[in-house]
């Protein structure tokens, strides 16, 4: 079965001019045209007329999950999601920065996504495993069944034959290149910390200037953060100019949480963030 | 000159801290490597301590905290047992020594342990030399 990418964008586009037409948003987050055909940008259509704007294609790989926390409480939002950035919906319900009953979530069951930089195809990257959304009110589409379901885990299979010196060497040569511009932060749907650690002054963690130094501060930190919370989309490291593979790093702590605390970030809406949550039971065995 | 580690050393006051007061009342010998700063709970311990710790020359890191179910404030060690588990897996992965770092569990009437962990901590320390992958070179 092969999915019409077209056949999205245009119940896309009916179901937006819907919930436009009858009030039950006030803004549909969706894609629309960049400057040309693999890039598409986000879009805000806030006017059943806005609807025109709105494009599907296999480029349309960010996750809108990001621009939720920016709208005031309250806010009637309808929101096209795709299997990760389902659960990145679900993980910022479990934080209570968005209302699920504020939401109208628009699921695109999708595999054979690309990235515009290199036109290969991010699934096994990036889904998380996942092709139909984890959470929505309406499927455009029909659900996907009868892929490969790759595990998201089966990318870190290089990174993890490295021993320590290796390891090192690596994101060292990785983080050196980083130029601080803090794409990755912006990218990420997780990120919405104000001010954000590293742009503090008292205390200073870490120097804001690229020196690798800062750099190792600035990203061992952020991965702390982001432990238990990342939901795999891999944007950070798709909005990196530098191509530093961030979610290696990300997937190996997310599996290292699976595996110490038997849950996954994003998949339920009733559970609790890996971090503020305990068990008194929780074993003494992961601090040796 | 032989090589002597500078170690951090994070302790709870209600437990960890008394406890080494006790080994210090007790007049028990331990290694003087260890730097200790007192904190409310171990849920109070910032990662960023940790990375800071080493990026400013720590050769080790000692966490010290009530034994689970024994907090002070009741959760405090609990969500800290998660939160530090983490950050132990972080340095893991970026290719530190997991030995710089350690997590133990000392009450207050536990003088005995808290030397018997310095002097193992230090020990170990000493093994692994000085710690110059996150150090900032001057």
């Amino acid at each position: 079965m092969v999915i019409s990418f077209k056949q999205i964008e245009e119940k896309l586009k009916t179901e937006a001019k819907r919930l436009l037409g009858e009030s039950q948003v006030s803004i549909v987050l969706a894609y629309g045209k960049g400057y040309d055909e693999n890039h598409p940008m986000p879009y805000v259509a806030r006017n059943p007329s806005d609807v025109d704007n709105i494009v599907f294609n296999e480029y349309c790989n960010y996750n809108l999950a990001r621009y939720l926390v920016r709208y005031p409480a309250g806010t009637k939002i309808a929101v096209a999601v795709k299997a990760a950035d389902s659960r990145a919906v679900i993980q910022l319900i479990q934080e209570e920065k968005v209302k699920r009953e504020d939401l109208v979530l628009l699921g695109i069951p999708v595999y054979g996504m690309k990235n515009p930089k290199t036109h290969e195809i991010i699934d096994g990257k990036t889904t998380g495993g996942l092709y139909n959304p984890v959470l929505y009110d309406i499927l455009l589409g029909d659900e996907v069944h009868g892929q490969a379901i790759q595990s998201p885990y089966d990318v870190l299979a290089a990174y993890e034959s490295m021993d320590k010196e290796a390891r090192f060497a690596f994101w060292k040569k990785e983080f050196d290149k980083c130029i601080r511009c803090y794409a990755c932060r912006k990218a990420c749907p997780m990120c919405y910390c104000d001010p954000c650690f590293i742009d503090q002054t008292k205390p200073k963690w870490g120097d804001k200037s690229p020196q690798s130094h800062g750099n190792l501060m600035y990203h061992l930190t952020r991965f702390h953060h982001l432990a238990g919370r990342c939901i795999d989309c891999g944007e950070c490291s798709r909005a990196c100019p530098v191509d530093i593979p961030l979610y290696l790093f990300h997937k190996k702590v997310a599996k290292a949480c699976e595996e110490m605390f038997g849950q996954a970030a994003g998949m339920s809406i009733e559970d609790k963030p890996a971090l503020v949550n305990f068990r008194v039971d929780d074993s003494d065995k992961f601090l040796e | 000159m032989s090589f002597e580690p500078k170690i951090l050393g994070i302790a709870c006051n209600w437990c960890t801290y008394t406890g080494a007061d006790l080994a210090g009342t007790t007049r028990l010998q331990y290694p003087q490597n260890l730097r200790v700063v007192r904190v409310m709970c171990s849920s109070r311990i910032n990662p960023s301590f940790i990375f800071r710790a080493f990026q400013l020359g720590a050769d080790g890191v000692l966490v010290g905290g009530c034994h689970p179910g024994d907090c002070h404030y009741n959760t405090g060690n609990l969500y800290a047992r998660r939160r530090l588990a983490v950050t132990k897996k972080i340095l893991e992965f970026s290719g530190l020594e997991s030995g710089r770092f350690r997590v133990e569990w000392i009450s207050a009437s536990e003088g005995n342990k808290f030397a018997e962990v310095v002097t193992e901590f230090t020990e170990q320390i000493k093994k692994l030399g000085p710690q110059i992958k996150f150090k900032i070179s001057q």
